[in-house]
């Protein structure tokens, strides 16, 4: 049997992790629908030191048909097993740029050449991202496929192209999670553990740093190659405060790795991501 | 900056969970779409389940509070219906769309102190309470089949019997079986419904499959007929 209240419920301003929701099965014609919202305290970008609060909205809607909308990804189940979850994945890459407490320059686009900073600010270099050219928020496209060892443990899987500046990076995101356990009527807790791969267009975009952004900005070049990203792990607790009412906490340590760890932009390899909303199911 | 702002999100954090707490006891509805959505697996499924029973169970969490007459209530704005549950806690959840639709809520006509519910497959019972031994090994593996469907890890498992499960007041459970023109009582015991159950204070009768040919002859009707997997 699915674990109760086993929805993963998404936030739509968290990590950029893909979210696909476990299957739900229903009347044809009918829909199951969460919104809300809350707050979420998290890093100011991958590998900031400093972190900020923002208002977290939430959404997951599942139809009949398969289709489903969770956070910033939508897609499709197209298994008709329960034990097997696949189809097309559509997610939207968060955008980055400068904003925070070092910015200084407004209205730099994705593909306009970013301005020279004054030289005292690239040597005090108090915002990293400072100088660097703006990423905006990317779609991206691909698939997921996720299976069951049991009803309560799921091996997640998707490949999303698409983000980046040039939009030709690529993630691979691999998770385990522990779904659903009870702790009291009402109260479910769900672990999760994974890793994300990228391609080197990814991580150039995002760590790395080019020769105009590193005249621009003050940081070192930077040229980092693909491989694993980052290691993560996180909770969420689950209460049904009422039938139509739901308090969704999450908790995410990400660890940055590999080439993104020692990139410059990077202040702190690990950071923490908390956040909770309520939720109201339609 | 960091640290102080998860502070504030750890203290809000701990307010909720303390509240949390406090109202736990509270917990006494289920929401009808995770329930359909538990127990529609089974209709889905497209193999053989001829033999089979497929029912909603009330797990209470305390022991012995699921006493005669408590019923479930499926509540939505039109749609009211009472579901009686039999002394496992089992009853047969109809799959509305209406209830579905309108966000119903399963809960118990008088209070139990915090339940949970689980889809339970049970093998259908037959009405002179005479088993035949490949009858039961077939629903059994219908049984199986299903759970291998539903739940991956069951494929290493295979069916070693069936346990009887019988009403804690009335006549003593007696079940026999009849092989090669001999006829013997298999034990009663005292356990569980079906596994994972709080309630382990059922009187329950054992039959595991073997080489002989045989009939199993029960002289009470049971509540229910639970395959075992190994």
């Amino acid at each position: 049997m699915k674990p109760f209240f086993a929805l993963a419920l998404a936030a739509a301003s968290t990590a950029a992790s893909a979210q696909t929701p476990a299957t739900n099965p229903m009347p044809d014609g009918s829909r199951d629908m969460y919104a809300g919202l809350g707050v979420v305290s998290k890093p100011r970008y991958e590998g900031a030191d400093s972190s900020k609060v923002s208002a977290l909205p939430v959404l997951q809607v599942q139809w009949s048909n398969g289709l489903f909308i969770s956070g910033m990804s939508a897609g499709m189940h197209l298994s008709n097993r329960p034990t097997v979850e696949y189809g097309p994945l559509l997610s939207v890459h968060p955008s980055r740029d400068e904003s925070g407490s070092g910015r200084i320059i407004d209205g730099v686009g994705m593909t306009s050449a970013p301005a020279i900073l004054p030289l005292a600010e690239r040597l005090s270099r108090s915002n990293r991202l400072a100088g660097m050219r703006d990423i905006s928020a990317r779609p991206e496209g691909g698939v997921f496929f996720n299976y069951y060892l049991a009803p309560e443990w799921r091996l997640t899987s998707s490949v999303l192209y698409g983000s980046g500046t040039d939009r030709d990076g690529a993630r691979l995101e691999l998770g385990v999670q522990r779904l659903a356990v009870q702790l009291a009527p009402q109260h479910t807790l769900s672990f999760n553990a994974g890793a994300t791969i990228v391609n080197a267009d990814y991580n150039r975009a995002y760590f790395g740093v080019s020769e105009l952004e590193a005249w621009t900005s003050g940081n070192p070049v930077y040229r980092p190659g693909g491989g694993i990203k980052d290691v993560r792990v996180g909770a969420r607790w689950n209460w049904a405060v009422s039938p139509s009412w739901m308090l969704v906490t999450n908790v995410q340590a990400t660890r940055l790795v590999g080439n993104v760890r020692n990139s410059p932009l990077v202040e702190r390899p690990t950071n923490v991501t908390v956040s909770a909303a309520f939720a109201f199911r339609f | 900056m960091m640290q102080r702002a998860h502070l504030t999100a750890c203290v809000t954090l701990l307010l909720t969970a303390s509240l949390a707490a406090a109202q736990s006891h509270a917990g006494e509805w289920v929401n009808y779409r995770d329930a359909y959505r538990a127990m529609v697996q089974f209709d889905k499924y497209g193999g053989p389940k001829n033999l089979l029973l497929n029912q909603l169970q009330v797990l209470p969490r305390d022991k012995g509070v699921l006493g005669q007459g408590v019923q479930l209530l499926i509540q939505g704005k039109t749609v009211q219906t009472s579901l009686a549950l039999d002394a496992t806690g089992r009853t047969v959840l109809p799959l509305l769309k209406a209830a579905y639709d309108e966000n119903a809520v399963l809960s118990p006509s008088r209070a139990l102190g915090g339940f949970t519910i689980r889809p339970r497959i049970a093998l259908a019972l037959r009405a002179d309470g005479s088993y035949d031994d490949a009858e039961l090994r077939g629903a059994c593996e219908q049984a199986l089949g299903f759970a291998r469907y539903a739940d991956n890890s069951a494929r290493g498992r295979q069916c070693v019997g069936v346990r009887l499960v019988f009403a804690k007041q009335g006549e003593p459970a007696s079940v026999r079986v009849r092989a090669q023109g001999a006829e013997h009582p298999l034990p009663l015991t005292r356990g569980a419904a079906f596994a994972g159950d709080i309630d382990d204070d059922f009187p329950v009768v054992t039959y595991r499959f073997g080489p002989v040919a045989s009939e199993v002859i029960t002289y009470n009707a049971p509540l229910a007929i639970v395959p075992l997997f190994e």
